[in-house]
């Protein structure tokens, strides 16, 4: 079983007042990015959502796009989170990539906004989101390292990591962009083949591809 | 940038530009087909001019990359920027990616057990590509982008053919 944290997470434990009204803008600018669009969200959007004034947003971020980035940072330490919490060490190396990958999905069909707002949307933030986007990608690639050990010294290509969360990724963003996020688990299997097939190759990948659709 | 940046730098009249374009996302849009359309046929020139694949996906992609090279920011615009341009443009972006899926796609033919793979594989060997090809652009690295051919090549067999093979293929047609 996957435990996939809800969005009520963000706000429970013992937070002060204006903290909590904090976490409440970023969450309202989650979801609200994620149903509009970066560029057709506004301030007032994010306030209303949240339930909190102009001045308590103000007080919390300098503008948008601030938050947008304080709220970005949040969904990746989320998602990213939610994979460590869910991933056993102890588990070999391709049982490990199954369940990472699979809370990502579960994570996004549960919340299609977040998941729009961190592959979709936050292309269209500027030049530091898309910094951040990237940088959080190779986050995600640094769990992959380890698959390079299944290559018995052979030569892998030192960026094979980003190859296997280019192909993810690219997956992902057509699904979303179709408005498909709920749909998302059942590509895991495939989406399964996209990361594992750089290290183990299409007849492995396959047959854990069926395992997966199985499971 | 604002239609005012535009009418300068073409040196015509904003009355021109309202006669062609409703407004600067019309223009953007028209811009954009025009930049993908030139790449996009240039690569399938290259592609088209071997006979087999896997030779044939080395010259295409080796024209992606000279292109992307060529024009930073057409390669900016395309696969980093698109994002700001609106939904638009980026189902304009997903559409390009679809004409060239042939180039990748033949690799089904070429592999042993190919007919057995998902559906999906010349989508992931796309998305391995434009990942490599983006991380460069995010660094600001348009310039060095055809030193990446035996990577993006990599990424391109390595779902069909596996790693081992992938590995043997680019030593062979990128020496």
């Amino acid at each position: 079983m996957i435990h996939i944290p809800d969005s009520s997470t963000l706000v429970s434990g013992p937070m002060a007042g204006s903290e909590t009204r904090r976490q409440l803008i970023l969450e309202a600018m989650v979801q609200v990015v994620g149903r509009k669009g970066y560029r057709e969200t506004s301030v007032a959007d994010v306030i209303e959502e949240a339930d909190v004034s102009r001045t308590t947003f103000y007080k919390h971020f300098e503008d948008k796009h601030a938050c947008f980035l304080a709220a970005y940072d949040l969904v990746v330490e989320r998602v990213l989170g939610a994979v460590i919490a869910n991933c056993d060490a102890r588990q070999p190396w391709l049982e490990r990539m199954r369940v990472g990958l699979a809370t990502v999905v579960e994570m996004f069909a549960l919340n299609p906004e977040l998941a729009r707002t961190a592959i979709v949307e936050v292309a269209a933030a500027g030049s530091d989101a898309r910094q951040r986007h990237w940088d959080a990608i190779t986050r995600f690639t640094e769990f992959l390292a380890e698959g390079e050990q299944l290559a018995d010294g052979r030569e892998l290509p030192g960026n094979i990591g980003l190859m296997a969360a280019g192909a993810v990724s690219g997956l992902i963003f057509d699904e979303l962009l179709a408005g498909r996020a709920e749909h998302l688990p059942e590509l895991l299997p495939d989406l399964l083949f996209a990361m594992l097939v750089p290290y183990i190759g299409p007849g492995a990948a396959t047959a854990e591809m069926r395992r997966a659709a199985a499971s | 940038m604002t239609v005012a940046d535009l009418t300068k730098e073409a040196g015509v009249s904003r009355t021109t530009f309202y006669e062609l374009y409703e407004d600067k996302e019309a223009c953007f849009l028209a811009a954009y087909d025009n930049a993908v359309e030139v790449l996009v046929r240039r690569v399938i020139a290259a592609y088209e001019a071997e006979q087999s694949w896997p030779k044939r996906a080395v010259a295409g992609l080796a024209a992606l990359l000279e292109v992307l090279a060529e024009e930073p920011a057409l390669a900016r615009l395309s696969l980093v920027d698109i994002g700001n341009a609106g939904p638009l443009a980026q189902r304009r972006y997903r559409a390009a990616i679809q004409r060239l899926t042939p180039l990748f796609d033949e690799g089904r033919d070429y592999a042993s057990g190919g007919r057995n793979l998902p559906a999906n594989t010349s989508r992931m060997a796309i998305g391995g590509v434009t990942g490599l090809i983006s991380d460069e652009l995010v660094a600001g690295r348009a310039e060095q982008l055809p030193g990446l051919l035996s990577d993006v090549l990599f990424a391109t067999l390595v779902p069909y053919i596996g790693p081992d093979a992938a590995a043997r293929e680019v030593e062979r047609l990128t020496r």
